[in-house]
């Protein structure tokens, strides 16, 4: 007996497929949706953060921003996206599963962030910031056209890296009900006991993120010439 | 008639913690002068140009610029800077930005300029330190001198009343360092008042209105050139000389 | 505040389900301990293939792995492996889905970084130890490997964390390790404590680990630049 065919039977089925397909492919609009609003505000945040502790001459700010971006890299993000989840309740405060996603994954996300882009700082010369102060430029000023573009260019690999991490983290709100690809895929595979909605949405989420990883091959290759 | 005076140093202290770098700095710079500091290495000098544009804030004392003490409270300090400008001994040019890109942020950002009033002003600055051939290098693509006289155009693009040199060619390989100083040279025989802070002895000798030497945080002289360099009443400032013009 | 201390951290709860979760915690460094020397290995491997082969269809083959694997969210993998395979007639233990999924995905983050970490060794180092007489495979072994693996040692324990972190999705399939002992708890006790004595747990033992990847990194920016 030809096992291809009956292989392609069971995981890529046409006819469930054709059922479940808008129903997955729904869900991915969403995931690409909170996916990107999470890239942006986790993005944000971590500059904002690395720049403030730049700025601050305050230890207790600085220790302060050092723990928010130790305690998130370190704790598991499921285990995070569990606590906040299940654990708000019990003092009345209910939050919906997209919510506590996006707040948990921007929450990380702009951790690693913010790890990075201080490092890109710290590794620019001090005299990129004298310099600019010298011509009259104020310090945000200095931060946005000299210190920044730069700082952010040294991070930009790892900042890739960061969001393809973030994109294949929202798959982690399935366990806590928010309807993304592999929670309606799942629901779907079991409706129809049949497993193409899964091999569906593993090639959602490919599609979602391969642009990323292949954006990082570039870059990676871009710096290994020079 | 004596020339106004730009710049004037009164009584500068400055301490890092236990560490007093400055102990009372008095000069004066006027209108056109070319005025250099020399002295061995920490007698101060690079802090005391530092802190003519607050780059490092003073512990005590004044600087008074154009007549107006910005060491005070609530005086707009960027404002100040762009009539203060400053060339750095690591050059510290901007690697992302093109050479015209690097004389031309100040003046889009900080006097909001239109980029073609921008690229005017940059290329006439670029033209008087003969690096207008180079507009759309990056600074990488530089030799040292020609990153410092991109440094020194990006200062002289703002149109400041005096420009503070620090060690400007210190960083250089020996055959580039003439290239700057003719650059300075020709900054000088336009009228513009500059504060240099060098090692080029005989730069200093030939260029200087006045020489300041410093040693250990103070002044120890501040005399014409002619004078500093035949001094014979400071011991230190002596052996100092001897070993700098010996070298040449 | 003290209603909150404890609703979300009680004491009697805290002390009753702390053996529990110890268990679970021991399952977690187990399966660390599985999947990590997997990973390691196969990234190595993949690596070396792709360094050492003449044939370019290896190395664009190595590329594809590496590049569908890194977009392949872990816990989609984990998921398609266990649910798909039994429509396949294969029923396996939860610990070998396990076991193939993250080897699969973490072989490919650590091949990456082993090859980073071979490319980071001037040629002039293998011809200088080829002159001496000693094989290719005695110069990667001694000359090579050494360098590289000492050169990209903050990569791979980053990597290596994100693993541990990682091992938390395996509650999704239901075996008792940290996570998923806590959760039980939480539903057993109605009590948030286990969850956050879990967080606690996972915080006080990888916040070492970040600190020391953050100080290695650190130190490898410092002697770069030097």
């Amino acid at each position: 007996m030809d096992a291809t065919p009956s292989l392609i039977h069971t995981f890529f089925n046409p006819d469930i497929l054709a059922k479940t397909a808008p129903i997955v492919l729904a869900s991915a609009g969403q995931t690409v949706l909170l996916g990107f609003l999470i890239i942006v505000c986790g993005i944000g945040l971590g500059i904002l953060l690395a720049s403030l502790r730049y700025y601050t001459r305050r230890r207790t700010v600085t220790a302060l921003i050092v723990g928010y971006v130790d305690v998130l890299r370190a704790l598991p993000p499921l285990v995070l996206l569990i606590v906040v989840y299940f654990a708000l309740p019990y003092v009345n405060v209910s939050i919906d599963a997209t919510l506590a996603t996006f707040l948990c994954l921007s929450a990380i996300l702009s951790a690693f962030i913010e790890e990075c882009v201080w490092s890109g700082i710290a590794a620019l010369a001090q005299g990129q910031m004298e310099a600019a102060r010298s011509t009259g430029m104020t310090w945000s000023a200095a931060m946005r056209h000299v210190v920044l573009p730069q700082a952010l260019k040294i991070a930009l690999p790892q900042i890739t890296n960061r969001c393809i991490a973030t994109i294949k983290n929202t798959a982690l709100g399935s366990v806590i009900g928010f309807n993304e690809v592999l929670g309606s895929a799942q629901a779907a595979s079991s409706d129809f006991a049949n497993p193409t909605p899964l091999t569906l949405s593993a090639l959602v989420y490919i599609a979602m993120i391969l642009p990323f990883v292949l954006f990082s091959r570039y870059l990676e290759h871009r710096t290994g010439s020079h | 008639m004596q020339k106004r005076i730009i710049l004037e140093a009164v009584g500068i202290r400055k301490d890092y913690g236990a560490l007093q770098v400055l102990k009372g700095v008095d000069f004066r710079v006027r209108e056109g002068e070319l005025v250099s500091i020399i002295g061995p290495s920490g007698s101060g000098k690079s802090s005391m140009l530092r802190c003519c544009n607050l780059l490092e804030r003073p512990t005590a004392g004044q600087i008074v610029f154009d007549g107006i003490d910005i060491t005070r409270e609530g005086v707009n300090i960027n404002h100040v800077r762009q009539n203060i400008g400053m060339v750095f001994q690591q050059f510290n040019l901007y690697p992302h930005l093109t050479v015209l890109g690097n004389v031309t942020l100040a003046l889009r950002c900080v006097k909001k300029l239109s980029r073609a009033e921008a690229s005017e002003i940059g290329m006439a600055a670029l033209a008087q330190v003969d690096m207008a051939g180079k507009r759309d290098a990056y600074p990488n693509q530089l030799s040292g001198g020609q990153k410092q006289r991109v440094g020194i155009a990006r200062a002289v693009a703002l149109h400041p009343q005096i420009i503070l040199f620090d060690e400007p060619t210190s960083a250089l390989d020996p055959e580039l360092v003439s290239s700057v100083l003719g650059v300075m040279r020709k900054l000088r025989e336009a009228g513009m008042t500059m504060l240099v802070v060098t090692h080029e002895m005989g730069f200093a000798k030939e260029v200087s209105d006045r020489v300041i030497f410093m040693d250990g945080g103070v002044v120890a002289a501040n005399d014409t050139p002619e004078r500093i360099f035949a001094a014979q009443d400071n011991e230190r400032m002596q052996s100092f000389l001897s070993r700098f013009l010996n070298e040449k | 505040m003290s209603e909150i201390l404890t609703t979300f951290f009680n004491l009697d709860i805290a002390r009753q389900v702390f053996p529990f979760l110890l268990e679970g915690l021991l399952t977690t460094f187990k399966l660390s301990l599985l999947i990590i020397p997997l990973g390691l290995a196969g990234g190595l491997l993949l690596a070396l293939l792709h360094t050492q082969s003449h044939y370019r269809a290896v190395r664009i083959l190595v590329n594809c792995y590496v590049d569908f694997f890194r977009s392949f969210p872990q816990l989609v993998l984990l998921i398609f492996v266990s649910f798909a395979t039994p429509f396949l007639g294969l029923d396996l233990p939860p610990i070998l889905s396990l076991a193939i999924s993250f080897t699969l995905s973490t072989s490919a983050y650590y091949c990456e970084i082993f090859r980073a970490g071979i490319g980071s060794i001037p040629p002039a180092q293998t011809e200088a130890a080829r002159s001496t007489g000693m094989s290719a495979a005695q110069t990667l072994a001694h000359v090579v490997l050494p360098q590289a693996v000492r050169n990209v040692t903050p990569d791979l324990l980053g990597n290596s964390l994100e693993i541990v972190k990682g091992t938390s999705i395996a509650s999704v399939l239901g075996m008792s390790e940290l996570l998923h002992n806590a959760q039980s708890a939480q539903s057993v006790l109605f009590s948030p404590t286990p969850l956050m004595l879990a967080a606690l747990i996972y915080l006080l033992l990888l916040w070492p680990a970040v600190r020391l990847v953050s100080n290695l990194e650190a130190a490898m920016r410092l002697r770069s630049r030097h």
